[in-house]
């Protein structure tokens, strides 16, 4: 009962939050240099034709009911035309967003087992402890960009055991879910889901070594602390193992903090996708807002924007209620 | 100690026993050479002060050294044959599943509070049959139901209860393992039972059913139990035999009665003689001055608090109480965990509002100031005592220039050396803490101290010493106490007046002689029964 109240106060917040994105998303597009029209119109569009494409675009008018405007258009799913595809940017978003959603989801979990790794092996004194800081040193210096390079290199030059870039397949592949690992699977084409594994592999490592260096360093600190705990040296009198009272007990009550940093580096690797995606020409969302951005496709970006805003607040919504899930104290206080 | 005894009669033999810790760099000695033996059935009560490597020979006991890769530690510590120091971590952790069971001292933390109570007593593979079993022995009410518990849906109590229940619910074990023993206790109970303080932290009618539940253990299962504690009444109540340890070494050991009633260590004689006891003499009290300047009332305090789990549901702590305090009175609010009676306190200290009902403070008493349990963190660990001190004389606009002077005064009236205002509380021992925690809390000169159990987290010697003190500011300065302990000896021993809380209610009120001499509620005279006391024991030897 209590549960449901805190999940139904945090969705009332979350929907606030949301508005507040669109709001911020909007009064900076509006304070960009760019005019919306100019754009849209083309830079030799007579008056007449700039005014017609003012009037469609509903601005010109108070930045509140330019706003309100927007907000309307939106809750109608309209979110413009982009001027370089010249599609719904709706369109455009639902063809790229599934390779992004796939990425940042195989990323996630390898963010999480790594993190789990690296957190696990840290907390226990001994030969691994130094190994673990050696890469959790390494991991979160890295800059993305240089360890796509470098991966690029090693394991398509020079082993040439994954391919450079594209989520393989053709186009006619797409199925109903637009996730190419589920689809072939569906399809029972195993050939076609190895495909698409190996041209995972390379861009959602890369996305994933930050976040499981990140995660694992918290829950190396908390795991640590909980092993240090009373109630582990109780389970430690009971003659249980070290694993058996970590898995049983340490990894349980240390698991919030990293939680809260998992969902941070949820969001961290939806805008770090932009980069990897373009590194590994990736077909997703991020590809299409560093197009849009050389572009100056208001409408795009102002979608994508939207669109990875919305997940990010989604993903911190689920991590805060997974967080009162787990612990037996939290679900009743409040 | 010093007879040897055969080992088929010991289920524990410890021989000449050193731990040393390597403090940064400087090696330290928790146990210097220590010999000890539990025999079967037998309960032995290690006594000591902090610090006097009691725990750590429990931890021994146990195969769980404390310290890191620099502690040394050599001798042996054998149980049921398998050698706890250095055998194998395999051997040690088969003992540890079916040989032994462990009770710590704090109930709040030892259990893990993301799950469920019932799981960890039968951590070590018992079924739910005996899982119940274990719960109803322990004395926890409806065990059906409380296995489904988590930790912090319990009372500090039952959470001790539950971690004893977990500590005789040991593995089975196989039939060729440990067939040296012939009467060794049937399969699920635990040979030997390791309980570090087990009672410090509950109140004094449960402490008193838990030693009595360690008493039937041994009776009905023939359990042998080594029960560590500061406190010698608790030990005099249940143990064969006593052995008392100081710095690391054993000073003397010795059947309980003999040590109790005729200690021959100047130690044990100490630790005897600061004992405050139910059974003291009254200490010498002035006559009240008339007419009474009255500084506190509070009148029909009623306080609710929201219950979990029920929508809208309120427990009510405190029912229609009514409160007097006079200048230069010490009053003992004495009750268990539960009673209300730090809840009262805080209402009177103005962080809590009560539901109903009003404080009335005069206005000569200024603000009351608050003394806590644990003096270490309700000081500011990195800040030094005499800046602490500072802050508060500011707060009461003590001139700059007058503060140094005021800090210097401060400490001495709590018998702090005035080299300890440059220290930071991390650097002082318990008992100075407390003082300096004191010290704060007079800092501007209030009329009334509320005192919640200030000394029930010092040694014995420790908490003498301060209640001594707390009497002395009251009869020199005129500060009127209210003080909540849930320790009658302390009671005794600083009270003029007792109120007895039980259940949000003052279920009696009275001079302490009168309180103490001729109860007439039947809570008052339990609390006075379960009170541990050498007196019982001293009367039995002579």
């Amino acid at each position: 009962m209590t549960l449901l109240r805190q999940i139904a106060v945090r969705l009332a917040s979350l929907a606030g939050v949301l508005v507040l994105l669109t709001f911020a998303v909007y009064f900076i597009q509006r304070q960009l240099p760019t005019d919306p029209a100019r754009v849209l119109a083309g830079r030799t569009a007579t008056p007449e034709a700039l005014e017609a494409a003012r009037e469609r675009l509903g601005i010109g008018k108070p930045f509140l009911t330019e706003y309100f405007h927007f907000l309307g258009r939106l809750l109608h799913g309209d979110l413009g035309t982009s001027i370089s595809t010249r599609t719904p940017v709706r369109e455009d978003i639902s063809t790229y967003l599934p390779a992004t959603f796939e990425l940042v989801m195989v990323a996630t979990i390898l963010a999480l087992l790594g993190g789990l790794i690296i957190g696990i092996l840290g907390a226990r004194d001994g030969w691994a402890v130094g190994l673990v800081r050696i890469v959790s040193v390494a991991g979160a210096s890295a800059a993305s960009f240089l360890v796509a390079i470098l991966f690029l290199l090693v394991f398509y030059r020079n082993l040439g055991w994954f391919p450079a870039g594209g989520r393989g397949g053709t186009a006619a592949d797409s199925g109903a879910t637009g996730l190419r690992l589920v689809d072939t699977l569906v399809h029972f084409d195993f050939s076609g889901f190895w495909d698409a594994a190996m041209h995972l592999m390379l861009p959602s490592i890369v996305l994933a070594i930050a976040p499981a260096v990140a995660i694992g360093r918290v829950l190396r600190g908390s795991l640590r602390d909980a092993m240090a705990s009373d109630y582990v040296r109780s389970a430690n009198a009971k003659g249980g193992s070290w694993f058996e009272v970590m898995r049983r007990h340490g990894l349980r009550n240390a698991l919030s903090p990293a939680l809260s940093m998992a969902g941070l580096q949820i969001g961290v690797m939806l805008g770090g996708s932009v980069i990897v995606e373009m590194i590994f020409s990736w077909p997703g969302v991020g590809n299409y807002l560093a197009t849009a951005i050389a572009a100056s496709d208001l409408a795009a970006i102002t979608g994508v924007v939207l669109v990875l805003g919305v997940a990010y607040v989604t993903i911190n919504f689920v991590v805060d209620t997974l967080q009162v899930i787990i612990d037996p104290r939290q679900r009743e206080a409040a | 100690m010093n007879t040897h005894q055969p080992s088929e009669h010991n289920i524990a033999t410890v021989r000449d026993l050193v731990v040393e810790f390597d403090k940064s760099g400087t090696p330290f000695q928790a146990l210097k050479g220590i010999d000890l033996d539990i025999g079967i059935g037998e309960i032995v009560a290690l006594v000591g002060e902090s610090g006097s490597g009691k725990t750590v020979l429990g931890s021994c006991l146990l195969g769980l050294v404390p310290g890191d890769a620099k502690t040394s530690v050599t001798g042996s510590v054998n149980v049921e044959g398998i050698d706890m120091v250095h055998g194998t971590e395999r051997d040690r952790r088969w003992v540890r599943r079916h040989v032994l069971g462990a009770v710590f001292q704090d109930p709040l933390t030892s259990l893990d509070p993301m799950m469920r109570v019932g799981a960890q007593v039968g951590e070590r593979g018992a079924s739910d049959d005996r899982i119940l079993t274990a719960f109803e022995e322990c004395g926890i009410p409806e065990p059906k139901v409380r296995i489904r518990y988590w930790p912090h849906q319990l009372s500090g109590g039952l959470r001790q209860r539950v971690s004893i229940a977990g500590a005789i619910t040991a593995a089975n074990r196989p039939a060729d393992k440990g067939t040296e023993r012939v009467n060794r206790p049937e399969g699920g109970i635990p040979a030997l039972i390791i309980a570090d303080e087990p009672t410090t932290a509950l109140d004094v009618r449960v402490q008193d059913q838990i030693v009595k539940l360690f008493g039937r253990l041994r009776d009905e299962h023939g359990c042998s139990v080594l029960l560590i504690t500061h406190d010698l009444g608790v030990a005099a109540q249940i143990a064969d035999r006593i052995v008392v340890m100081s710095h690391g070494e054993v000073c003397e050991s010795g059947p309980t009665a003999q040590i109790i009633s005729s200690p021959q260590h100047p130690y044990t004689q100490g630790l005897i003689a600061s004992r405050l006891d139910v059974s003291d003499p009254f200490p010498h009290r002035e006559p009240v001055q008339e007419p009474p300047n009255t500084l506190m009332t509070m009148t029909n305090i009623v306080k609710d608090f929201r219950t979990p789990h029920v929508r809208g549901g309120v427990k009510r702590v405190l029912h229609d109480v009514d409160l007097q305090l006079d200048a230069g009175e010490a009053l003992v609010l004495v009750g268990e965990s539960g009673s209300g009676k730090s809840t009262l306190l805080r209402i009177a200290a103005g962080l809590e509002t009560p539901t109903a009902g009003f404080v009335d403070i005069a206005r000569s008493a200024g603000k009351p100031q608050l003394i806590f349990q644990d003096a270490r963190s309700s000081l500011t660990p990195w800040i030094r005592v005499s800046k602490q001190l500072g802050e508060r004389l500011a707060l009461a606009g003590v001139p700059r220039e007058e503060r140094p002077a005021r800090v210097a005064e401060l400490l001495r009236q709590v018998g702090l050396d005035e080299r300890m205002a440059q220290s930071r509380p991390r650097e002082l021992s318990g008992g100075q803490c407390q003082r300096a925690a004191i010290a704060r809390a007079m800092a501007s000169g209030p009329g009334v101290l509320l005192c919640d159990e200030p000394v029930s987290a010092l040694d014995a010697t420790l908490a003498s010493q301060v209640v001594d003190l707390l009497d002395d500011l009251r009869r020199t300065t005129g500060v009127a106490l209210l003080f909540v302990t849930h320790d009658l000896a302390v009671a005794k021993r600083i009270a003029t007046r007792v109120a007895v809380l039980n259940d949000g209610r003052i279920v009696e009120q009275g001079d302490v002689q009168q309180i103490f001499n001729t109860p007439t509620h039947h809570y008052t005279r339990q609390l006075l029964e379960a009170s541990p006391s050498l007196a019982k024991v001293k009367k039995v030897a002579s």
